[in-house]
C-alpha cells in the first residue's frame, strides 16, 4: 500500500482527540464549502457517493504486483471528486476501512487528515499542471505521487508528534524507522502513479466531462 | 465465497450483511446503540492500556463472543492478514531498535540488529489491540441490521455527509458486485495469467477505470431515477432503532466501571497524554 493505516491503540487519548478535532475542522470547511454553493448541485452528491462506493471496492482488489498491492486511490478521489467532496469521501472510505479493520476508529482522524492531504495536492498538482502538461496519464502520474508523497509526509508527522504507544524511542529514532516505511511505501506510490495515470487516461478518453475537461 | 468477494483477506461484505440481516443470534436482538456504546469502550480501553494480560483477555472475551454468535472463525483469522500487516509495518522495523533485554540478534555486515523483551512486548500489544479492534468491529456489523445502520448514519451524521454516506452504503453492494463481475470477465479471458507489470498494471488500470465510469453512469441514472420519485436532495432513513434495554444499559455501566478500576489500579495503563 502507498501508506498504512494506523491501527487502535497506538496512540496515546490525547492525540487520538487532538487528530480527530483537526479532522472535523478540515471535514467541517469541506461540508461548509459545499453547502455555501450558490446553486447546490444535488448530482454532485450522488456521484461523490458512487466514488465512494468505487474507491471502497477498488481498494478490496489485491494486484498481483510485487506479491500483492491493494491501491487507496484518493488521489484519484481528489481528481474526480474535487478537494471539498474528496474530503467527506475519504473520511466515509475510513469509517468504512475502520469497520472491516483496514485502520482502526480512533485513528480515523489521523488516517482521514493524511488522506486529505492525498486528496488536496493530487487535485492541485492535476489542476494546476493543465496547461503545462496536458496529456492526462503523466499528469495524473505526477499529481499521484505528489499526492502520496505529501500523505507519507503527514503521516510521519503526525506519528513523530504523537510518538506510538509502547515505544521508549527518541523522536529522532523513530523518524529514521518511518523513514524506512515511507521509503517502502514510495515504492508501492509509483505503481499506484501509473495505474492511476492510466485509469484517467481511460476515463479522460471515455468520459472526460468527468474529469471536469472538454473533448 | 460470495460472488462479489473479491480477495479472500477482505471482509465479504455480502457474508457480513447475510449474517446481520439473518439476526441467527442473541447478539441481534441487542440495540444497536448498546452494541456502538461497547465499541466506544472497547476502543477507549485499548487505547488507555498497554496492559499485555489486559488486551489479551479483553481479545479473548471478544473472540469468544464472536465465535459464540456462530461467525466464522477460520474466515476471522484470514480477514485479520491487513491489519496484522499494518501494525508490523508500523512497529516491525521499530521493535529492533527498542531499549530492554535481548532476546534475538541478527548481524547484517556491520550492523547487529537486536530484538528486545520490550520489542516483542510492543508487537505482541499493538497486535492484540488492532484484533480486539476489528473482531468487535466484525462482530458489531454481523448483528446489526442494513437498516439499523443506516438509521444510525442518518442520526449521527450533518448533511451532506449522511447523504452522502447512505447513498454510498447502499450502492457499496452493487459495485462490489460489479467490480467482482468484471473481474470474473477479466479472468475468463485470461486475464489472471501473469504478465509483465505493464501489462498487468495496465488490464487492472482499464478495469478499475470501468469501475469508475459504470459507477458514474450508474449514479446519473439513478439520481434521474430517484428525482422521478420525487427525490428533493434529503434521502432520508427513518427506520426506528430499537432503545437500549436495561439489561444493555447495566452491560455498559459495568464496563464503564471496569474501565475506570483497570486505569486506577492496573499497572502500564494511562495512555491519556
Amino acid at each position: 500500500m502507498a501508506h498504512i493505516h494506523l491501527e487502535d491503540g497506538s496512540f496515546s487519548l490525547f492525540f487520538v482527540l487532538v487528530w480527530w478535532a483537526a479532522a472535523i475542522i478540515l471535514v467541517g470547511i469541506a461540508i461548509y464549502l459545499i453547502r455555501a454553493e450558490k446553486k447546490p448541485d444535488r448530482r454532485k452528491i450522488t456521484l461523490a457517493a458512487f466514488c465512494t462506493a468505487a474507491a471502497f471496492a477498488i481498494f478490496q482488489v489485491s494486484i498481483p504486483i510485487f506479491g500483492g498491492v491493494h491501491l487507496n486511490l484518493t488521489p484519484l478521489i481528489g481528481i474526480l471528486a474535487g478537494p471539498a467532496a474528496g474530503s467527506l469521501v475519504v473520511l466515509i472510505i475510513n469509517i468504512l476501512s475502520s469497520a472491516i479493520g483496514h485502520g482502526g476508529w480512533g485513528l480515523i482522524g489521523a488516517n482521514t487528515l493524511v488522506n486529505i492531504v492525498e486528496v488536496v495536492v493530487g487535485y492541485s498538482c492535476f489542476r494546476l499542471l493543465k496547461s503545462t502538461i496536458p496529456a492526462f496519464l503523466p499528469r495524473a502520474g505526477i499529481a499521484t505521487i505528489a499526492g502520496l508523497l505529501c500523505g507519507n509526509i503527514a503521516m510521519i508527522l503526525i506519528i513523530v508528534i504523537s510518538g506510538v504507544q509502547g515505544v521508549n524511542q527518541s523522536p529522532g529514532q523513530i523518524l529514521a524507522g518511518l523513514s524506512l516505511i515511507a521509503a517502502v511505501n514510495m515504492g508501492v506510490a509509483v505503481i499506484e502513479a501509473f495505474i492511476t495515470g492510466l485509469i484517467v487516461a481511460y476515463i479522460g478518453k471515455v468520459r472526460p466531462d468527468l474529469l471536469g475537461e472538454e473533448k | 465465497m460470495s460472488s462479489t468477494m473479491i480477495s479472500s483477506h477482505i471482509p465479504d461484505l455480502d457474508l457480513i450483511t447475510t449474517y446481520a440481516q439473518r439476526e441467527g443470534t442473541f447478539f441481534s436482538r441487542v440495540s444497536p446503540w448498546t452494541k456502538f456504546s461497547g465499541l466506544l469502550l472497547v476502543i477507549l480501553l485499548i487505547t488507555l492500556t498497554r496492559n499485555l494480560v489486559i488486551c489479551g483477555i479483553l481479545y479473548l472475551i471478544i473472540l469468544g463472543l464472536y465465535a459464540s454468535a456462530g461467525f466464522p472463525v477460520k474466515k476471522l483469522f484470514a480477514w485479520y492478514t491487513l491489519p496484522v500487516l499494518f501494525v508490523i509495518s508500523l512497529v516491525g522495523i521499530m521493535a529492533w531498535t527498542e531499549p530492554g533485554t535481548p532476546v534475538f540478534s541478527w548481524t547484517l555486515g556491520l550492523f547487529t540488529l537486536t530484538l528486545t523483551n520490550n520489542g516483542v512486548i510492543l508487537i505482541v500489544t499493538l497486535l492484540l489491540k488492532a484484533l480486539i479492534s476489528v473482531t468487535y468491529s466484525l462482530f458489531f456489523l454481523m448483528t446489526t441490521r442494513y437498516q439499523h445502520f443506516s438509521a444510525m448514519i442518518y442520526r449521527l451524521f450533518p448533511t451532506p455527509l449522511d447523504q452522502i454516506f447512505l447513498l454510498a452504503y447502499r450502492f457499496l453492494f452493487l459495485t462490489l458486485s460489479m467490480t467482482g463481475a468484471i473481474f470474473k470477465a477479466v479472468r475468463s479471458r485470461g486475464g489472471g495469467i501473469i504478465h509483465s507489470i505493464r501489462i498487468q498494471g495496465q488490464i487492472f488500470a482499464e478495469v478499475f477505470a470501468l469501475v469508475f465510469i459504470r459507477s458514474f453512469d450508474r449514479a446519473e441514472r439513478v439520481h434521474l431515477a430517484m428525482i422521478s420519485r420525487g427525490y428533493s436532495g434529503k434521502y432520508e432513513a427513518g427506520t426506528e432503532i430499537p432503545r437500549p434495554g436495561l439489561s444493555g444499559m447495566v452491560v455498559i455501566g459495568v464496563f464503564c466501571c471496569v474501565i475506570a478500576i483497570i486505569v486506577l489500579m492496573v499497572p502500564n495503563t494511562g495512555g491519556i497524554s
